[in-house]
């Protein structure tokens, strides 16, 4: 236990670098469909990522539709 | 479920993919074919991994675990069960990632060595304990999982279907 939170420990820096990058995704997924479902555009929740608009409705678009969210035209 | 070795693959991977998705992973990783795996509900291997404590809850629960103390090596403070969930993408179907190709090669060399003709359960098991990296082995060792113990009994499972 003790040496799973050792931030000197390539094992847990490496897993810590794990955690954030699910953490990130959790989050994008999460916050993209909130904004969506919240009467945002593409265009700005692309902005505010600061990825096209075309990245983030490849990326999202397909499971939004499926999950029921009423999206604006883009 | 199918207790037939000769599904055990497609089992794992339709089982493990279904993980990946309700985990909103855009991979298969090596944790979503362990939880997989405890959706077996007979056989040796479902035995051993009920005997040993390990269910597709605790496993989950362990997994949240390992994630947050990573994420607090980083920092960062999260009670995991507070996150929101997104809607789990369900049109996509996640790929096989690097976590779970390891763990498919490593149980496919174990069966090359036994000489079996099929991979079965306690192959994929195997697989999965083959290694000190990874989520797996540190959510087993948050769980207080005897991993080396229970290594030797997968490969004692394989070694007797071998028979």
């Amino acid at each position: 236990m003790e040496k799973l939170m050792d931030p000197a420990d390539p094992a847990a820096g490496l897993a810590a670098v794990v955690a954030l990058r699910r953490l990130a995704d959790r989050l994008e997924d999460s916050q993209v469909e909130a904004a969506l479902r919240a009467g945002w555009s593409w265009s700005d929740v692309a902005e505010v990522l600061g990825v096209t608009r075309q990245a983030v409705h490849k990326k999202h678009a397909a499971r939004l539709i499926a999950a029921g969210v009423a999206l604006r035209r883009r | 479920m199918s207790t037939n070795v000769k599904d055990v693959r497609t089992v794992l991977t339709r089982d493990a993919r279904e993980e990946a998705e309700l985990d909103g992973s855009a991979a298969i990783e090596a944790e979503h074919v362990l939880l997989g795996l405890t959706r077996q509900s007979a056989g040796p291997v479902s035995r051993l991994l009920t005997e040993a404590g390990l269910t597709r809850e605790t496993i989950r629960d362990a997994l949240d675990r390992e994630w947050e103390q990573s994420l607090s090596v980083a920092g960062i403070a999260v009670a995991v069960a507070e996150l929101p969930t997104p809607t789990p993408d369900r049109g996509r179907p996640p790929k096989f990632g690097e976590s779970a190709k390891l763990v498919l090669k490593r149980a496919a060399d174990l069966a090359r060595r036994l000489g079996a003709h099929r991979i079965t359960a306690a192959h994929i098991l195997a697989g999965l304990l083959d290694t000190n990296l990874g989520r797996v082995a540190r959510a087993l060792d948050l769980a207080g999982v005897d991993r080396p113990a229970l290594q030797a009994r997968a490969l004692q499972i394989a070694a007797d279907e071998a028979r």
